[in-house]
């Protein structure tokens, strides 16, 4: 077990602050910081690195989403780095997770002890992501209409959009990206393309599953759990419920203003953890706890966070459950095959740019249905 | 930069006033001061705070129970951001010191929280390659004793100016120089109100340095840019005029080794700080 820990937060005015440590009799200097900072700065993509400086042995971790935070932990003399690869990424991202958003409940040494985590991000919030960056969504609806579309042509489009020269197509399309929503690839000479391959639809599932645990396991509160679900999504008339806006001729599409909800829910690392606990079965904040190993204090402020989004509440004494799932889920754009179709038959696009987009797609889909 | 700061009882009085940077007008402003708050004080500005332009200044104006409050401040300064600080002075004012002025009694702790809303955090960063005297030139403007061993700076090492400059805290970022370290210069150069690119005076140094220059405006495009032609007392050093030349910024002589130097390098630097803030009011939003 490392024998510190510290975090460190990189301020614009006042350089590198040591935001908390333990034991709080750790000492460091400004050279140490500075040479952690450098080596992660030097590879971008890597978020773990270990480094001896001054005999001290360190591993700091950086999570890319929250670029000027590190959690380094000081390893003893004798200590593995190799064995301990797995567990530090996964306590540093719930540190710096909590630091960022909620300081005063970092306990550094509950944490060290607990062994408390985060995951990485699960594909449901890499699609989240879409949603937090306007310019993505906006170049998702677009490329949702093209079915594909040139790079060049989509950036000029995408600046006449928010009316700005500075905005980056390729920040833009990240998101898209990293979640596996388009490919962008260069065909023949020089076109750089850009293909949607997965379309993604978010929405508030009832907690079936939920529900149905809860009439085996506690059956003195299913029925209670039950009409709290059905008062959100099917409340009795004049109310509306959760569905109305939805069109009728789409069941599946989502409310649009409440996506980027959804997506914020989602994209919270801390309270996702909390949220997927509850997809199972009602639950103690005691047995999230258990299951999550975040500490009851953490557990409570998420669930206090779920409640306030109308994801989750507290259906009995103590018992938490979720009355409205956010979910966001892929599926193959069928969609695009006539737009391709039309696109290639009024020379829009190239045989090869029409040739390669299906191969994507069956890349991508044959396997998984 | 708010430049003084004015607290006024029921009678109009004067019962605190703070002064950070003089001003042209002096004596007559205090003077008007005493009759617009007779004015303000007649008059429902509805808790909220306004201002006026006045010989080159501009006067924000408050007004709770039976108190006046007042800022003079910079035309160039950022109008919500100044509004913010009244209505933080306004309300710590009333919490914790209205009922001590009503009976005459002493202001204690009004200074030290006065100071805290008033002063201000600028960022100046010095930036150049290895060897130019950029950490002497912290030294200098620190008043410090210089080392006798060079020891080439690891990262970036901040520090604060010991004096404030008008009611700014200037924190100096000496970056270091060396071209490993030069991945870190973007980020750490974000959101300085000046940048000091400091050169040898040599001309390879000096044309290199013109890649700093871009960096910098690329980079903090709102910043002020000012070049140092360190080293003048060589023999080999070109003139801070022909430096600026190539640099295409500002650029002024300095000995680093020199502390005759010291307060002409801070006034270049308040300077800086000043016109920064015009310049950067300019730039299209």
């Amino acid at each position: 077990m490392p024998q510190a820990i510290f975090v460190v937060h990189l301020d614009d005015y006042q350089g590198f602050v040591v935001e908390k440590r333990h034991p709080f009799s750790f000492s460091l200097n400004e050279k140490i910081l500075n040479l952690i900072f450098y080596e992660h700065e030097k590879e971008e993509k890597e978020n773990l690195r270990y480094s001896e400086i001054d005999n001290v042995r360190i591993v700091s971790f950086v999570d890319r989403a929250r670029p000027r935070w590190m959690a380094c932990f000081v390893l003893t003399a004798d200590e593995d780095y190799e064995g301990l690869k797995e567990e530090i990424p996964g306590m540093g991202r719930l540190i710096i997770e909590l630091m960022v958003e909620n300081p005063e409940l970092v306990h550094l040494d509950e944490i060290l002890e607990s062994h408390s985590s985060l995951g990485e991000a699960s594909e449901e919030q890499r699609y989240a992501q879409i949603f937090l960056t306007p310019s993505s969504g906006l170049v998702l609806e677009k490329i949702e209409n093209e079915g594909v579309e040139r790079a060049a042509k989509l950036s000029i489009w995408l600046k006449s959009q928010v009316q700005s020269d500075s905005v980056d197509l390729r920040e833009s399309i990240l998101p898209l990206m990293d979640s596996g929503i388009v490919n962008v690839e260069i065909i023949g000479k020089g076109i750089e393309a850009v293909f949607l391959v997965k379309d993604v639809f978010a929405y508030r599932a009832p907690p079936v599953e939920a529900i149905t645990k809860a009439r085996k396991s506690m059956p003195g509160l299913a029925a209670q759990y039950q009409q709290r679900v059905a008062e959100f999504f099917a409340p009795p008339p004049p109310s509306r419920g959760y569905n109305p806006t939805i069109p009728s001729d789409d069941p599946n599409s989502p409310l649009v203003e409440d996506r980027e909800k959804i997506a914020r829910v989602l994209s919270k690392k801390i309270e996702y953890k909390v949220l997927t606990s509850l997809r199972d079965e009602p639950l103690s904040v005691r047995e999230i706890s258990n299951r999550t190993l975040l500490q009851e204090e953490i557990v409570q402020n998420a669930l206090f966070s779920l409640e306030s989004e109308n994801v989750a509440a507290q259906i009995g004494e103590g018992i938490w459950a979720l009355v409205t799932n956010p979910i966001m889920e892929s599926f193959i754009p069928e969609f695009v095959l006539p737009l391709i179709a039309d696109k290639l038959s009024n020379d829009e696009i190239t045989p090869e740019i029409a040739r390669r987009h299906l191969e994507i797609l069956a890349e991508k889909w044959s396997g998984e249905q | 930069m708010i430049r003084s700061l004015y607290i006024l009882g029921q009678q109009s009085n004067v019962i605190y006033s703070k002064e950070y940077a003089k001003s042209e007008s002096g004596e007559g402003l205090v003077e008007f001061l005493v009759n617009f708050a007779h004015f303000i004080s007649s008059v429902d500005l509805e808790g909220k705070t306004e201002y006026m332009g006045f010989s080159g200044t501009r006067i924000f104006y408050a007004a709770r129970r039976d108190f006046v409050f007042m800022f003079v401040a910079d035309k160039a300064d950022d109008t919500a951001q100044i509004e913010e600080r009244m209505t933080q002075l306004v309300d710590a004012f009333i919490k914790d010191f209205a009922t001590l002025a009503e009976a005459n009694l002493p202001l204690e702790g009004l200074d030290a929280k006065v100071d805290e809303i008033a002063v201000t955090m600028v960022k100046v960063a010095i930036l150049g390659y290895a060897g130019v005297g950029k950490t002497t030139t912290l030294h200098l403007l620190r008043g410090e004793t210089l080392p006798l061993v060079h020891d080439p700076t690891i990262g970036v090492s901040i520090k604060k100016l010991p004096d404030e400059v008008q009611n700014a805290n200037i924190v100096l970022w000496d970056l270091a120089g060396q071209s490993r370290f030069s991945i870190l210069w973007a980020k750490m150069i974000a959101n300085a109100q000046v940048v000091i690119i400091v050169t040898d005076s040599t001309l390879e140094n000096v044309l290199r340095s013109k890649k700093l220059v871009s960096l910098v405006k690329e980079e903090v495009p709102e910043a002020k840019v000012i070049g140092i032609a360190n080293k003048q007392d060589l023999p080999t050093a070109l003139t801070p005029e022909r430096v600026g030349q190539i640099l295409g910024i500002a650029t002024y002589e300095l000995v680093a080794i020199d502390i005759s130097y010291r307060d002409r390098l801070i006034q270049i630097i308040r300077k800086a700080i000043l016109e920064g803030k015009g310049e950067a009011r300019l730039v299209p939003a």
